[in-house]
């Protein structure tokens, strides 16, 4: 006996936007929890230790945040005026600040008043860090200088008066002690070492800097301004690598994500896009309601915190991991019954018979084999299958017709079934991949039900609904001819211009006729 | 009531506008907009009364503004209830209104006349003037600014009396006690001065950020055992810049306490706040508070010494605009200002922008804790202009000038020249103020109802959000440009696009080309329009071939299908012209059987009283028989 040769089903390209494992990956959040804080929220910074608490700056005050709770379980508020990025130390104990008097002050998070007070500056502090060695403290102020702070005696180390505007954000390494990066609003990103008492690497940004941020391994340096984000490469003393430019509106803030795979910027533009650290292209975005200030990523991903303009701070938990293994899986075959008789050598005179592997066929197959028509017609006109796969539904409509049996497993249907059909057409009829075989379809579907046609509201009120579409769908196929004319005419002067090997060049088809016309 | 007569928006943040009610019984509602503009509305029948421009109203525009109090026109009467009747009897003549601008100058305004009365500059502030408050009864004008100082104003002789340094930083707010003895002034501190001596009587710690707000609560009566030194008893109330409490303060004599005694939590920053005193010791107090976040808080507290809590409000007030269709939310309204009416238990709110404010009288009920209007102020958008009541002073100015004001775009308020101002316009004040006759009313009114729009004023541009979109590959961005129907602003568009976002939209439109002719036959006219104005351009390009050969590909696909979709076309609408024709044909022949029947009924079966009628019924049809 022959054996069945199933339906082929043609594969289209999926149209619209590719899910990657990106997109599944970021979109794997919970709705987010709002938290409205007094001020715009300036600065987010996650606590490096467990529980990976966050401090959220804001106006005059920095709350700090559990992971689940929406209540601040600590706030220091003895700020006079606006307090500016509260950053954590390496071991979570320690939190560091600036303020708008110019005051720099450093916390123990469980204590309430400042430990140090770092007085020096004479304008706004906006940036402070710690250093690798945990001992010192940089911070960048609006009165053009960068200063080193000792912790221990709460002295100034060394000035820095190299920027000739406000410095306004800037980076510590995390490998060397030595090293710190600022940028400012002159333009430049200038990296400064301790040791030296000058800044080692300068480069131009082109716009005024708003954040900074040093690759884990030292030596990338990311750097946001404008509408720009721009990679540097330090080893290569200060070289561009990329410049990216994907938002319409000020980038404010950079974070790296825990894996250092991906590089996300929050903008102006209420957007936070996500970028491949190796390719450099947007991977996923996020939208947020309002102007977005500062971003921080949590420890492998878990939260995302972003803090906008208008005092809002959205805080997003990553989903829990779903329970899949809840069913008990069906007992396979053991091991050995698919090794065996493999390991048997083939002796000199022996043939080798495989054993006829049993093909499985889907069910529209078993119902085509034995020629009931209509039954796989119904089969693949299911819901599941005409919104899920709808090439499906098709394939099979046009081997129906290729065995000419289309009318019969069209004929003989009652008004829900009929309607179903209809629906089904008046779904995917505009469809170009589609159209050929279901117009087809439907010019058969005229011709068996139309001496009983009238006799149901419901398919007449499918078949007005159809014809609409087909009215339709002609228009904008005249205006595409139109519009195909004017291209003609586009193309013709360029290859009158244009010497023909650009024509042998373009292999495509239209190119050809374009010749002929012409 | 308005005691501190207003003044007390938030000098800092862009939502507040300087606004106030007029003292007493609310006639008025003065507001000093963004574009440097005064504008006085009446608040009984919501109609624009005066419209004013200072002459250097691009530069110095006004940041704070103060009624003066009624007192000051009746001045001859010193009984505190005669006073009181005479003023709302003279109320139409409420006149001055006191104007602080950015550039330090103070500007006197008669609403009754309709112009500038003086100015007060020598001698004052060399920065931005921060909160003025008139004196109750002496006629003085007490000042506050960012250059530290607080000026004292003798406004018959517009000279300054006294002037002396407030604070370390800018003095952001001011407030005169109810007996006019003492002077609270707030930067981030609270001072209370002595206003005889200009001493400092009392410190207290204020707020983190600069104080927007100041007002005087409450006096406890001088009734009480004690004879009143006009300092016991007295508490004050403090609302600051990005502060969601407002704490109030008690002044003893006895006792140098600094903290607040209490405090009222709100949502957000307050832009507007009122209150009403409380005569005797049983009725609260009753506060209304406007928030940033166009809220309306009220509460209502005896004030009684300590309170650990902060207080929340008992009442909130939200306006929003009615949903359009299912998927649209109501959008809150911002709220400018919210007074108390004279008889406490009603609000006057204004509410919209601050071009076209909504001035609407609300009664308080205090079981619901929270009331949301529902108003649609969409056709109050269209700036009104009544030439014939308002007094327009524009400055002096070449008649060939454009004036370019802020604000939304067609508003030409003030660029209209004056109108002219003769004697005529004289007796007419002199009549009476609002006397316009029925027909230019109508006439105004007419005008009006041609310039209002369904929708809001499209304020943000195609190609910029075009491009912006584009550029950032923002999908909704992108839909709210390339979904419009309208031919004209397709091709405005496309004109004005820059040429680098071309191959960009082209490639937009070949994604957005696959769809449902639904939406696809708007892409056309966007992929038509490109092709017509960037013809040339796109001609030039090197690679056109291969940035096009894709989007021709796909559109010769799908026009493929066209000559057998005609033909199916055919076959439908002869379909569907038979069944509409079977349905046409079945209603005409319904009624006729119907009629048929009953009369075979009638004829067969009649066997009632009124047979001899029916049988001359059938005789007259059937005349045979």
């Amino acid at each position: 006996m022959a054996g069945y040769k199933p339906v082929a089903i043609q594969t289209y390209p999926v149209l619209g936007e590719k899910i990657t494992q990106d997109t599944l990956y970021w979109n794997n959040y919970k709705t987010p929890v709002q938290i409205k804080e007094f001020g715009a929220v300036s600065k987010v910074d996650f606590s490096p230790q467990p529980p990976y608490n966050y401090a959220v700056t804001a106006s005059s005050r920095i709350h700090i945040y559990g992971r689940y709770s929406q209540e601040p379980i600590k706030t220091f508020s003895r700020f006079k005026d606006t307090a500016y990025c509260a950053t954590f130390r390496q071991d979570g104990r320690l939190l560091v600040a600036g303020s708008e008097d110019g005051g720099v002050q450093l916390f123990d998070i469980t204590g309430r008043a400042p430990l140090r007070q770092f007085e020096g500056h004479t304008k706004a502090v906006h940036t402070v860090d710690f250093t690798a060695d945990k001992y010192h403290v940089v911070s960048g102020a609006d009165d053009y200088t960068v200063k080193l702070w000792d912790i221990p005696n709460s002295k100034e180390i060394l000035t820095f008066r190299e920027h000739s505007d406000y410095v306004r954000c800037g980076c510590a390494s995390k490998l060397n002690p030595d090293l710190f990066v600022t940028g400012s609003y002159d333009h430049t990103l200038k990296m400064f070492d301790a040791r030296t008492n000058k800044s080692v690497i300068s480069v131009e940004h082109g716009q005024p800097v708003e954040s900074v941020l040093l690759f884990p391994s030292g030596g990338l340096l990311v750097s946001a301004g404008g509408r720009y984000v721009k990679i540097w490469d330090i080893l290569k003393g200060g070289q561009l690598l990329v410049s990216l430019k994907n938002h319409h509106k000020t980038v404010t803030c950079l974070y790296l994500s825990s894996s250092g795979q991906r590089l996300l910027s929050g903008s102006l533009d209420r957007k936070v896009k996500i970028y491949s650290t190796t390719s450099y292209k947007v991977v996923h975005s996020f939208d947020y309601a309002a102007s977005i200030l500062s971003l921080a990523l949590a420890h492998d991903d878990e939260t995302i915190v972003v803090g906008m303009t208008n005092g809002i701070l959205s805080v997003k938990h990553r989903k829990s991991e779903a329970k899949k293994d809840s069913l008990p899986r069906r007992r396979r075959p053991a091991y050995r019954t698919f090794i065996k008789g493999k390991n048997y050598m083939r002796q000199r005179d022996d043939i080798l018979i495989n054993r006829p592997s049993k093909k499985h066929l889907e069910l529209y197959d078993r119902d085509l084999k034995n020629f009931r028509v209509s039954k796989a017609l119904d089969r693949v006109l299911e819901p599941t299958c005409t919104i899920k796969t709808p090439e499906i539904t098709v394939s099979i409509i046009k081997e129906l017709n290729r065995r000419g049996v289309l009318a019969n497993a069209l004929a003989g249907r009652d008004e829900k079934e009929i309607s179903r059909v209809l629906n089904f057409l008046i779904r995917n009829l505009s469809q170009p991949r589609f159209a050929p075989v279901l117009i087809n379809a439907a010019e058969i579907i005229i011709d068996i039900y139309l001496p009983v046609i009238g006799q149901s509201p419901v398919v007449d009120k499918k078949f007005l609904l159809l014809q609409g579409l087909v009215e339709k769908e002609i228009d904008y196929q005249r205006e595409l001819l139109e519009t195909l004319g004017m291209m003609d005419m586009l193309f013709a002067t360029m290859t009158r211009k244009e010497s023909t090997s650009v024509l042998q060049h373009a292999s495509d088809g239209f190119l050809e006729n374009k010749k002929v016309e012409s | 009531m308005a005691a501190g007569g207003g003044g007390v928006a938030d000098p800092l943040s862009p939502a507040g506008v300087p606004c106030a009610f007029s003292p007493l019984n609310q006639a008025y509602f003065a507001l000093a907009s963004a574009d440097g503009q005064l504008r006085v509305w009446e608040t009984a029948n919501n109609r624009l009364h005066q419209e004013y421009v200072p002459s250097a109203h691009l530069s110095g525009t006004c940041t704070c503004l103060a009624w003066a109090p009624a007192r000051l026109q009746a001045k001859e009467s010193p009984q505190r209830k005669k006073r009181k009747s005479e003023a709302i009897g003279t109320s139409n003549q409420i006149d001055l209104l006191a104007l602080g601008t950015a550039v330090g100058s103070i500007l006197l305004y008669s609403t009754v006349k309709g112009e500038l009365h003086s100015k007060l500059i020598s001698g004052g502030h060399e920065n931005k003037v921060n909160c003025i408050q008139w004196h109750q009864d002496n006629g003085c004008l007490y000042s506050c600014s960012d250059d530290k100082h607080i000026v004292e104003w003798n406004t018959q002789t517009c000279k300054v009396k006294c002037k002396w340094k407030g604070d370390n930083s800018s003095v952001s707010s001011l407030c005169i006690s109810p007996d006019g003895k003492m002077l609270l002034s707030a930067g981030r501190t609270i001072k209370l001065w002595v206003l005889e001596t200009k001493e400092i009587y009392r410190h207290f710690t204020g707020h983190a950020t600069p104080v927007s707000s100041l007002l005087f609560t409450t006096v406890r009566p001088p009734s009480e055992s004690q004879p009143f030194d006009g300092v016991t008893g007295l508490y004050f109330l403090s609302g600051a810049v990005h502060d969601r409490l407002l704490n109030v303060w008690q002044v003893r004599s006895e006792n140098k306490e600094k903290n607040a005694v209490m405090s009222f939590t709100v949502t957000d920053e307050p832009v507007y706040i009122d209150l009403t005193l409380s005569e005797n010791k049983e009725e609260p107090v009753k506060l209304a508070v406007v928030c940033k976040d166009a809220q309306v808080h009220l509460f209502e507290h005896i004030l009684n010494g300590y309170c650990k809590k902060p207080l929340t409000s008992n009442c909130t007030i939200q306006i929003v605009t009615p949903g359009k269709g299912k998927k649209s939310t109501p959008k809150p309204i911002p709220i400018l200002a919210a007074g108390f009416c004279s008889d406490k238990m009603s609000l006057l709110l204004v509410y919209g922008s601050w071009f076209q404010p909504t001035i609407e009288r609300v009664a308080l009920s205090s079981k619901e804790p929270h009331m949301c209007l529902v108003r649609d102020i969409s056709n109050c958008w269209a700036p009104k202009v009544e030439t014939a009541i308002t007094k327009v002073r524009t400055p002096v100015m070449n008649c060939e000038a454009k004036v370019l004001v802020p604000g939304v775009p067609g508003h030409h308020a003030a660029i209209k020249p004056a109108p002219p101002q003769t004697e005529e316009g004289e007796s007419k004040r002199k009549l009476g103020e609002n006397e316009i006759s029925i027909e230019e009313r109508l006439g105004a009114l007419d005008i009006d109802t041609k310039k209002e729009k369904d929708d809001l004023p499209q304020t943000n541009s195609f190609p910029v959000l075009l491009t912006q979109g584009l550029e950032s590959n923002d999908f909704e961005m992108l839909n709210k440009v390339l979904q419009t129907r309208n031919l004209n602003l397709i091709k405005r568009t496309v004109l004005r696009m820059p040429l680098h976002a071309v191959i960009p939209l082209l490639q937009e439109l070949t994604k957005r080309l696959q769809g449902h002719p639904n939406s696809a036959l708007l892409m056309v006219q966007w992929l038509k329009c490109v092709l017509t104005v960037h013809a040339s351009y796109l001609s030039t390009l090197p690679d056109l071939v291969p940035q096009l050969g894709t989007l021709y590909q796909l559109m010769e696909s799908r026009v493929k299908t066209f000559q057998k979709l005609s033909h199916l076309h055919g076959k439908l609408i002869l379909l569907i012209t038979q069944v509409t024709a079977s349905e046409k044909s079945k209603g005409m022949t319904c009624p006729e059987q119907k009629a048929k029947l009953v009369y075979e009924e009638e004829s067969s079966e009649e066997e009632s009283d009124d047979e001899i009628e029916k049988d001359s019924d059938v005789s007259d049809l059937f005349p045979v028989t």
